[in-house]
């Protein structure tokens, strides 16, 4: 423990008017060069402060605890619509003023919900920092739910679900997918939520889901940026320690047996041509396997010299695109596989090239040469993601949230390092297996169902 | 005389690598639309010492990376690798820039990924809102024309032409090599000489044949059909200027006070009042010759109509009417403060630099632009839009399903100049036979 901050705090400790006010400093963890630090206040916030001074800027980011995971059948798109509301009216601020006093300044804002979490992201010029803190803590504690807001915002959503899905052809063979793959988990609906459930919400809906998840015992601040640790740690401790710690409820999730029989469905959309998309079920985040199967996945479809690349875009041209994905969920979620046919090939054509390179991966070693390029692909991805304070909020929000390990980007990389060229055969044959994968057919709207030769 | 830009940071162990050319797709000729892009990407695609695949693999094993964009009137090569790898990668780097190999099989591979992209570009309605932007907007100019090219004019591409092509504009005497991240100055300019050297020598294509567009006259409406549509696409434009207009800076900031921010007035009354469209938003382009200003939105369907009516008449207002000092004193605190965002990188850093020699823009375009903005009244906000924008000549393009919103948009529209409907894959013959 670094014996100055320890000083910092108790001398901050002694001020505060009371117990909820108090910091305790858990540690430092290295996040690259730097030390990363941890603190706790005393209404259970986590704050997370990484001191970095490339620009005169500060990234503020606000990580709840709460995404689509936690809704109900009947009640989807909550968590997301939420994000949208927490940009409008609060006790102390008229609709619009939030946005409004950011730009002033010269803020960037956003926000985003998954399946997992939401966050909400401020980054100022390094002088305004003291503005994120009074929004944030402000809209923490006295968000305004009324009827206006709640009928506009849904109107918005709306919209916003017709752009990414019902006029999107991957957004709509996307939903599909984890609707198919998952029958009891909350990965079945999507994160936007449907369209029913959100044109139904009501201001009571929005009151119960904020008293339940927005409580700092729920949430965990990340700043990176050029501040003074004393001056974050004063700001923080003053606007945030009289907001009450919540009850958070318990997680209720109902699991998914393992998927013992492949599941297809076919999709038909105004398209020139047939796409796939395979979704294997996958490991979690913290899975050890989720690392290997990330390397492999570079393998596969890692630029163009991978092997699916070579094969089906080069030697028999049967697809347009491809790409795969291993998704960073907290509970296990999809490997997933997307592939755009090259007319007239079909679907046909596309799983039978996969599924040949997948048997292969399941027989052969792949090379060392393939495994040296498929890592120093990841990790180059994984420096591009540092660029900026806020590339590094994200990451440390992001890890900590879902595995509870802020360095999680650094120990990804590490574990990439040690991936052996025995562990993705090993991968291949655990997780890539037909009968517990799902199967999107998007096919373009005039072509007949026989041409579907799954 | 080598043009070398440099931005150091020891941030991360990156480093990355630009070079700009002094030409871009409005020297392709009639009939070769494509040409120019097609050359560049041509260069991913093997040298004279190694496949296209070798080459691929020898970057990801030094986890490097490396695209060449072209646009209009800019070709540059991007590439960004590990620093541990730079020496290797700057040898990969000087051999793609300097011995393309053009083989008639990665041509013709490409030229088939090419139309693919052009087929699959129909599934994203914003594309094509853009493409028909460009059509309706800068008709009969090079701005008009398609940088991917069409199916037709693609045919026409041989591994010869390209060649020819790639030795007259891939010239040292119009590059510009600008690093950031990791490498000291003189490392850079080590390897600036080191690509220089690499490169055909020639005369360097000239831009003064391009001029100012005239832009679409009077209001003309496109709309772009496609099936089953429960949303739209919207893009409305007008011309704007150049950055060289003494008023361009006044115009930017009109042009955010209009549409350029969270709760400009577009944002205010399309999305936080009604609800109508997820985003509105306004950018003025910036070329080396007048380019446009664009206001984009995406209603519902049965918004559409009434949503181009609210835009048309909030954009008369604005330029009848002009902005006021509180707006503008609000966007000028904006505009400077978040200034730090656009420079907050090495890599942003040197593309500002970058761009100032792609585009000719003044040699203080950027240096003064904070200045300039603090200077910027409502009045000179108000008469740059007044000046430069008209509110009669626009084009204005949706993209949804013709027999749905056709007759509302006519309906809530008088006074339109030009109606077209045109099919989303209107070009699909000329893909298939071309």
């Amino acid at each position: 423990m670094d014996k100055r901050i320890l000083a910092t705090i108790s001398a901050l400790n002694a001020r505060a008017p009371s117990p909820a006010h108090r910091w305790t400093y858990e540690g430092d963890v290295p996040f690259g060069a730097d030390p990363l630090r941890a603190f706790t206040l005393g209404n259970g916030l986590r704050l997370l402060l990484l001191v970095d001074r490339q620009a005169p800027t500060v990234s503020y980011f606000t990580w709840f605890r709460v995404g689509s995971r936690h809704e109900r059948p009947g009640k989807t798109g909550l968590a997301h619509l939420f994000e949208h509301l927490m940009f409008n009216e609060t006790e102390h601020l008229r609709a619009g003023q939030f946005d409004r006093r950011l730009e002033e300044s010269g803020a960037e804002s956003n926000a985003a919900t998954w399946l997992d979490w939401t966050y909400y992201y401020e980054s100022l010029p390094k002088d305004r920092f003291g503005l994120a803190v009074s929004l944030e803590s402000e809209r923490m504690a006295h968000l305004v739910l009324r009827e206006p807001q709640v009928a506009s915002e849904k109107d918005v959503v709306a919209n916003e679900r017709r752009y990414r899905v019902e006029d999107d052809v991957e957004g709509a063979a996307n939903e599909l997918l984890y609707k198919t793959a998952f029958d009891r988990h909350p990965y079945h609906w999507p994160t936007i939520g449907w369209m029913d459930d959100i044109m139904g919400f009501t201001p009571a809906d929005c009151e119960a889901f904020y008293a339940s998840y927005y409580a700092p015992n729920n949430a965990t601040l990340v700043v990176v940026g050029d501040v003074s640790e004393r001056a974050v740690l004063e700001k923080i401790g003053r606007a945030y320690g009289g907001i009450p710690r919540g009850v958070v409820p318990e997680e209720d999730t109902l699991p998914d047996p393992p998927q013992t029989e492949a599941r297809e469905v076919v999709l038909r959309r105004p398209t020139a041509t047939t796409k796939v998309l395979v979704g294997y079920r996958g490991p979690a985040l913290g899975d050890s396997e989720h690392t290997v199967l990330c390397v492999l996945n570079e393998v596969l479809f890692g630029g163009r010299a991978s092997r699916l690349y070579e094969r089906m875009v080069v030697e028999t041209e049967v697809a347009t695109e491809l790409r795969g994905w291993v998704s960073t969920f907290r509970d296990p979620g999809l490997y997933e596989v997307f592939l755009t046919a090259r007319a007239p090939h079909g679907s046909g054509e596309l799983l039978r090239d996969l599924d040949a390179e997948i048997a292969h991966l399941k027989e052969e070693l792949v090379t060392e040469d393939e495994l040296e390029r498929a890592k120093a692909r990841l990790e180059l991805g994984l420096l591009q993601s540092l660029d900026t304070a806020a590339g590094k909020a994200e990451q440390i929000g992001f890890y900590d949230t879902v595995l509870g390990d802020p360095r999680g980007a650094f120990a990804k990389l590490e574990a990439y390092r040690r991936v052996t060229r025995g562990q993705v055969r090993t991968a291949a044959r655990r997780w890539l297996g037909a009968a517990s994968r799902t199967i999107v057919t998007v096919l373009p709207q005039a072509t007949e169902s026989a041409a579907v030769t799954a | 005389m080598t043009r070398v830009l440099h931005e150091p940071s020891r941030a991360l162990p990156l480093v990355n690598l630009v070079v700009a050319f002094g030409t871009g797709a409005f020297f392709d000729p009639p009939g070769q639309e494509g040409l120019s892009r097609f050359t560049g990407r041509m260069l991913r695609r093997g040298t004279r010492a190694r496949s296209a695949r070798e080459l691929e693999a020898a970057l990801d094993r030094l986890g490097g990376e490396l695209s060449v964009e072209v646009s209009a009137t800019t070709t540059t090569l991007h590439a960004q690798v590990i620093r541990r790898n730079l020496g290797p990668f700057v040898d990969l780097v000087a051999e793609v820039l300097g011995s393309p190999a053009f083989a008639p099989d990665e041509v013709e591979r490409l030229r088939k990924k090419v139309l693919a992209e052009l087929v699959e570009a129909r599934d994203n309605d914003r594309h094509l809102a853009q493409v028909a932007f460009r059509a309706a907007m800068f008709e009969g100019h090079p701005f008009g024309r398609t940088a991917q090219g069409r199916a037709r004019t693609l045919a026409s591409l041989t591994p010869e032409s390209l060649e020819a092509h790639y030795a007259r504009h891939y010239l040292r005497e119009t590059a510009t090599f600008g690093f950031a991240g990791d490498l000291s100055g003189q490392e850079a300019a080590a390897i600036a000489e080191r690509l220089s050297a690499a490169l055909p020598s020639g005369a360097p294509p000239s831009f003064d044949a391009l001029q100012d567009p005239p832009g679409p006259r009077g209001r003309r409406l496109v709309i772009v059909d496609k099936p089953e549509r429960t949303q739209t696409q919207i893009l409305i434009g007008a011309l704007g200027t150049s950055g060289h207009d003494p008023d361009h800076v006044p115009l930017l900031v009109a042009t955010a006070i209009f549409g350029g921010t969270f709760t400009s007035r577009l944002m205010r009354e399309v999305r936080s009042k009604r609800g109508w469209s997820y985003g509105a938003s306004a950018r003025l382009s910036v070329e080396r010759v007048r380019h446009a200003l664009a206001v984009w939105t995406f209603p519902a369907a049965t918004d559409a109509a009434k949503c181009v009516a609210l835009e048309l008449d909030l954009f008369e207002r604005f330029v009848e009417l002009g902005v006021t000092p509180r707006e503008t004193s609000f966007v000028r605190n904006y505009l400077v403060r978040s200034h730090a965002f656009e420079i907050d990188t090495p890599t942003k850093r040197l593309h500002q630099a970058l761009d100032t020699h792609t585009l000719a823009l003044p040699a203080d375009y950027h240096t003064s632009y904070l200045e300039r903005v603090r200077a910027t009244t409502a009045e000179a906000a108000s008469a740059a839009a007044r000046a430069r924008l008209s509110t009669r000549d626009l084009a204005i393009v949706v993209v949804g399903t013709a027999s749905a919103i056709e007759g509302e948009l006519r309906a809530a529209l008088p006074g339109l100049d030009e109606v077209r409907v045109v099919p989303f894959d209107a070009d699909a013959d000329a893909d298939q036979h071309g």
